[in-house]
């Protein structure tokens, strides 16, 4: 499927970049209204603890506070920050909502209790400190096998052992038992993968308003602004045509913003007081409050006949979830899709434990689940190549999966380039050269590889439904009215683009409108790498709607049939006779100011459900080199090869990889959550104790965009983002391996774990 | 969890004497301003809450580097850590300084640092005690009634504790001449590039004839202050410099630590590593002794 | 405390504002002149997102107190285009996919402008290394280098 293409492919600037280069760009940290209060919430400072009083009166009485709310003062329906407690998957599965807006008992440090509106920041500070609580505090748990033992205390009084749910993996197949009884090798490891935080440079904020008809307007950096509107209508007893939700530029996601944090509070100081409320966190209430990647313990066990073939995959998982839910029961039962659906193999199982304790709640971030169990598969598959005595790239390319073969979601794969990702890769990084090489001297180098498989969307696991409208404008441009959100990933100029191939005019003419729930139609939101995919097409559709109309009309100007037509670089022409053309601005613009008695604004929309999964893939390889001295690790180079289908802009394309590769490194070897085990309170609250890679950190880095066509992508695109970031981790630790012999399976590898490792090898020899 | 300071009495003087003279008035409830870029975000923490700050900033003829290698060098209270680090005689000749500040990786840090404020704060982790506890340097601190030179190292005696009064204000740093045929190093381990250090090593080695004449070497945050590894210095001095003698004193050096766990490390791992830095910077001050 | 009236030269021009020894630079930016381009992001230092040029040198706005700001030469994002010409380091960040989520962006950009006003010609490495204190999590900062030597070349050549 060769076309010849004008916009998609090319290395466009973001239509958004003026207005971020000058600082005109407004977030919801930005946004000032009129009368506007400051809210600020007291948390709870104990992990675990029953609220017996809280004597809020000297707040009250405070100069310039406006209102001081508990729990009493809103509508006590239980949700979940997750949006799962309403229908948003086809299997009807839904989450158990265990959260209210204010906690009835405080189930981790930074549980908020209580918040206040006041005229300024520091009055709201002052109000705080003026609020008596009187708490009873209880014992608490912090690690999830500690809270599955006998007599642990409860966090929940439904969740016996604390496990809040048990979930199996829903495409198992097979005879697991008899998969293992013939394999000729077996290889099974216990990993952690670790609480990595999203540190989005845009502190979590809201900002909420009522209007005199009680419609509320909420200012969010949310990532799935409709499935927002439901859920916040849903806590507040509002229809959902009351509530608006506006997204205005967003400091970053990665999956932080999926679930709603500030929301729920700021609407309801607005509602107490009646003005409008800005609640903004500080890092440290980000960092202790906000749903970080969710945590998991995992064994898993792979069998390998003696000639490589994978023949039976088994995981199970202990998935650490917070005081609350919140995103961690589905990455608990989706890092079994993504672990155990990437390769091919006749005889899988899996099952996870989703069990809750007195900390920061887990939730999603990039790959959501996929980077966690990916660390702990590349490791095994590397070790049982080495059982094998083979190497583990070709181990790699013999069991990855084809084209019409089934997907980690159950859908036949409709594209793959995995194959050409791992060559390419391989051949950037010097595999066959540094692979293996003798090692020698305190420094030592080695290679190591990964590989991975994500979706384009979560079709069939979750709904999968966007909406794209475009309307021209008399100057020939279009307004596109969509809502992927603002997640500073390039989406809008990559949605511009695709609406600009098709409808024939430039990406420069296409407006984006978006951000505003009262105006774009229903999408889903950013999630799942679809946006790209899924209102891509979404997008592609209505602009093959509204080119329908455009050449209609141009046919009728030019006097021909509008198959005869073709559009391209503003220009309407005659296919067999180029010369014969009209411009689409003098179309519109006819049709429009139509005298005729047949005006039409000519436009198109398409609400759009994805029917497929077309599976991303990427190849990771990574080149380090350790210091055995200290234990310390440098990433002298890492190379990601991109299956994406088509790169709709490459340069975007190659900025997810390169973000992804800064964030997995982080993952990797320096960020580390760190929960003081006493006081349950959160030790790593800012980039000064948490610490994610600096410029100084990333060294050489090679992105390779692998392009084969997917059939049902939007000119052959998939998603994007998050497989950036999952082969990172467990290439490093690869290759550390092939340059030390040791492995650290407990994230992250620091120097401290390195070196004790190291230590213990040469002891044991 | 506040983004906003508490209130507090401000103060810029136009001369050292009205600083201490405020400090004493206020007597342990005010804190200087220098650059502030350690003062400030503590006290929106809510980690220091002080009644007064008094700022130097607007003190003329503080902000100083004066002197050379031959002289002795002396830098002002407001002298940022980046015009240290651009100063061409310590560059020339002060070089193991302007490398423990050249690997601290923020400019805007080197921007609003002071080396005064740096040591002020006294953290056993300072990039800047270091290379001054071995390049013997001494600090100025002017009191009420008196002033006095305090070598550097009897200014710390405890986390975040100096042997400043809290009417007294340190002044300058003096750094006496280097001595001849004397290389130094200095190194530090980090999580990331911004981080304060894990473990931080400065050593000078003055050598002829491949024997040791003197050295020094000093360790940061393996102890509730920068200390200097005095046992591990006897050991090596009148020594030949070889890997065995090296060995020994880096060994030494470690064991005279006493490193804690906390966010960035553990003791093990600090313990462990002293020994490595320590012998690396023997080695590499030695060879620039020579050259 | 009683608010005191202080001038603050912002971008070229003055300003008389009301001020409590207290308040940090990036409130005064953000609240007071509604300059909301300077971020605040960590509040402890570390991440640079609040970097304004004070005499033309890279300063962190959140742990500096307005009050010692005053009569400085304070540059911020909104000082940098002139009208709708941008600066070739703005030109280029866009140019070069450089920007992402933009909350680094204008410190980003200011603390490159320091670099290049001291050094037209640095190295990769050390356009690292002056931007070290400038932490994105979007990027991987491998276009902010490239972006931000292509400015130095553009300017090298007569843009300014």
């Amino acid at each position: 499927m060769s076309q010849e293409l004008s916009v998609v492919g090319k290395r466009l600037t973001q239509p958004d970049g003026v207005a971020k280069a000058t600082g005109a760009a407004r977030y919801t940290v930005d946004i000032k209204l009129p009368g506007m209060l400051i809210g600020k919430v007291l948390r709870s400072p104990y992990p675990h603890a029953k609220i017996i009083k809280i004597d809020k009166s000297k707040a009250e009485k405070l100069p310039g506070v406006e209102a001081v709310i508990t729990l009493e003062d809103t509508p006590k329906i239980p949700f979940a920050s997750s949006f799962r407690d309403l229908p948003m998957a086809p299997s009807g599965a839904l989450q158990r909502p265990d959260q209210l807006i204010f906690a009835d008992k405080a189930r981790c440090v930074g549980d908020g209790i209580i918040a206040v509106a006041a005229i300024n920041e520091s009055i709201a500070d002052e109000a705080l400190e003026l609020i008596e609580v009187e708490y009873e505090k209880l014992p608490a748990v912090f690690d999830p096998e500690e809270a599955m033992k006998p007599g642990a205390p409860k966090v929940h009084d439904y969740a016996e052992r604390n496990i809040a749910v048990h979930v199996g993996y829903p495409l198992a197949e097979g005879d697991i038992e008899k998969g293992f009884q013939e394999a000729d090798c077996v290889v099974e490891d216990t990993f952690f993968a670790s609480k990595q935080i999203h540190c989005q440079l845009e502190p979590e904020a809201c900002v909420a308003s009522f209007d005199a008809t009680g419609k509320v307007t909420c200012w969010s950096p949310c990532q799935l602004a409709h499935p927002c509107r439901r859920e916040l209508a849903h806590i507040f007893n509002m229809p959902e045509g009351m509530v608006r939700v506006i997204n205005p530029f967003v400091g970053g996601s990665f999956g932080g913003r999926l679930s709603i944090s500030a929301e729920p509070i700021c609407i309801a100081l607005a509602m107490k007081t009646g003005k409008p409320v800005k609640l903004e966190y500080t890092r440290e209430e980000d960092f202790t409050v906000l749903e970080t990647r969710t945590p998991h313990k995992y064994s898993i066990k792979m069998g390998f006949t003696k000639d490589g073939t994978l023949i039976a995959m088994q995981v199970k998982v202990v998935t650490w979830s917070g005081g609350y839910l919140g995103r961690a029961q589905l990455a608990g039962g989706i890092t079994l899709i993504w672990g155990m659906g990437h390769y091919r193999c006749p005889n899988r199982a899996g099952e996870a434990d989703i069990v809750y304790t007195n900390t920061t709640m887990s939730g999603a971030m990039q790959g959501y689940g996929n980077p966690a169990i990916m660390w702990g598969v590349e490791q095994v598959v590397d070790m049982a190549a080495e059982k094998l005595g083979v190497d583990p790239l070709e181990l790699r390319l013999k069991n990855i999966k084809k084209v019409g073969e089934i997907s980690n979601m159950g859908l036949p794969i409709e594209s793959t380039a995995l194959d050409e990702c791992i060559k390419a890769g391989a051949d950037r990084i010097g595999w066959r050269e540094k692979r293996g090489r003798k090692k020698e001297g305190v420094m030592r180098q080695g290679v190591g590889m990964a590989t991975m498989t994500h979706c384009s969307g979560a079709h069939p696991l979750l709904l999968e439904h966007s909406n794209a409208f475009i309307k021209f404008n008399e100057d020939g441009s279009a307004n596109l009215i969509v809502h992927p959100g603002s997640p500073g990933t390039h989406i809008w100029g990559t949605l511009s683009q695709i609406a600009a191939e098709e409808l024939g005019i430039r990406a420069e003419d296409i407006h984006i409108v978006t951000g505003d729930t009262d105006i774009t139609m229903f999408d889903l939101g950013s999630h799942a790498s679809r946006s790209t995919h899924v209102t891509g097409n979404a997008v592609l559709m209505a602009a093959r709607q509204a080119k329908g109309q455009l050449l209609e009309r141009a046919a009728k100007t030019l006097g021909v049939s509008p198959d005869e037509l073709e559009v391209k670089d503003r220009q309407v022409y005659v296919k067999a006779a180029p010369e014969k053309s009209i411009s689409v601005a003098e179309v519109v613009r006819n049709a429009i100011y139509n005298f005729k008695g047949e005006c039409l604004n000519i436009s198109g929309k398409c609400s759009w459900e994805s029917k497929w999964n077309c599976p991303p893939t990427t190849a990771g390889f990574a080149e380090v080199e350790v210091d055995t001295e200290t234990g310390e690790v440098k990433v002298v180079k890492f190379v990601v090869a991109h299956d994406c289908g088509r790169a709709i802009n490459p340069m975007t394309v190659e900025g997810q990889a390169q973000g992804g590769i800064m964030q997995g490194i982080g993952y990797a070897l320096t960020e580390d959550f760190v929960i003081n085990r006493d006081t349950g309170v959160v030790e790593s609250d800012n980039f000064t104790t948490y610490k994610i890679p600096s410029m100084l950190e990333i060294l050489d880095t090679e992105i390779i965009l692998v392009e084969r066509p997917d059939p049902k992508g939007p000119f052959g695109a998939k998603g994007v983002s998050e497989p950036c970031i999952v082969t990172i981790a467990p290439a490093i630790a690869n290759a550390i391996y092939d340059a030390v012999g040791v492995r650290v399976k407990d994230m992250p590898i620091t120097p401290e774990k390195l070196l004790k490792a190291l230590k213990a090898k040469s002891d044991v020899n | 969890m506040s983004r906003a300071l508490k209130s507090f009495e401000y103060f810029e003087p136009r001369t050292v004497e009205e600083v201490v003279r405020i400090l004493f008035m206020y007597w342990g409830e005010a804190k200087v301003l220098a650059g502030g870029v350690d003062l400030v975000p503590k006290m929106r923490k809510r980690q220091i809450q002080p009644k007064c700050l008094v700022s130097i900033q607007r003190i003329p003829g503080i902000d100083y580097i004066e002197g050379d290698g031959a002289k002795g060098l002396r830098i002002g209270a407001l002298t940022n850590l980046r015009s240290i680090e651009l100063s061409p005689a310590i560059q020339k000749d002060y070089e193991l300084l302007h490398e423990a500040i050249h690997q601290i990786a923020s400019i805007q840090v080197k921007n609003m640092g002071t080396a005064v404020g740096n040591l002020c704060v006294g953290t056993p982790a300072s990039d800047i005690a270091l290379p001054l506890l071995v390049l013997g340097a001494k600090l100025r601190i002017v009191g009420l009634t008196q002033e006095r030179n305090v070598p550097i190292e009897r200014f710390f005696i405890g986390v975040g504790q100096t042997v400043l009064q809290p009417s007294e204000i340190v002044t300058e740093v003096l750094l006496p001449s280097p001595p001849a045929a004397t290389g130094g190093a200095f190194s530090k381990l980090v999580r990331t590039a911004t981080d304060v250090a894990k473990v931080n090593v400065a050593v000078t080695v003055t050598v002829t004839d491949g024997i040791c004449q003197d050295v020094k070497i000093a360790l940061g945050s393996v102890a509730p202050t920068p200390i200097r590894a005095n046992k591990a210095e006897e050991a090596l001095k009148g020594k030949k410099l070889d890997q065995e003698t090296i060995a020994e004193a880096a060994e030494t050096a470690a064991e005279e630590t006493k490193p804690i766990d906390d966010i960035r490390s553990t003791a093990e791992y600090r313990k462990e590593v002293t020994k490595v830095l320590v012998r690396r910077a023997i080695e590499k001050a030695s060879k620039r002794a020579k050259a | 405390m009683e608010k005191q009236i202080a001038k603050f030269i912002v971008n070229g021009r003055s300003y008389e504002i009301p001020i409590e020894p207290r308040m940090t630079l990036v409130e005064v930016l953000r609240d007071e002149l509604d300059l909301t381009g300077t971020k605040y992001s960590c509040g402890v230092g570390e991440c640079g997102s609040c970097t304004v040029l004070i005499d033309g040198k890279p300063t962190l706005s959140c742990c500096t107190l307005a009050i010692t700001s005053k009569e400085k030469s304070i540059l911020t994002i909104e000082g940098l285009a002139q009208g709708i010409t941008l600066h070739p380091i703005q030109q280029a960040f866009i140019d070069y996919g450089a920007i992402q989520c933009g909350f680094c962006t204008p410190g980003m950009i200011l603390t490159s402008k320091a670099l290049l006003d001291e050094n037209a010609n640095p190295t990769r490495e050390e356009v690292k290394e002056a931007l070290a204190g400038n932490l994105c999590r979007c990027t991987g900062y491998v276009k902010i280098v490239d972006a931000v030597l292509a400015a130095a070349e553009a300017m090298r050549k007569g843009g300014k």
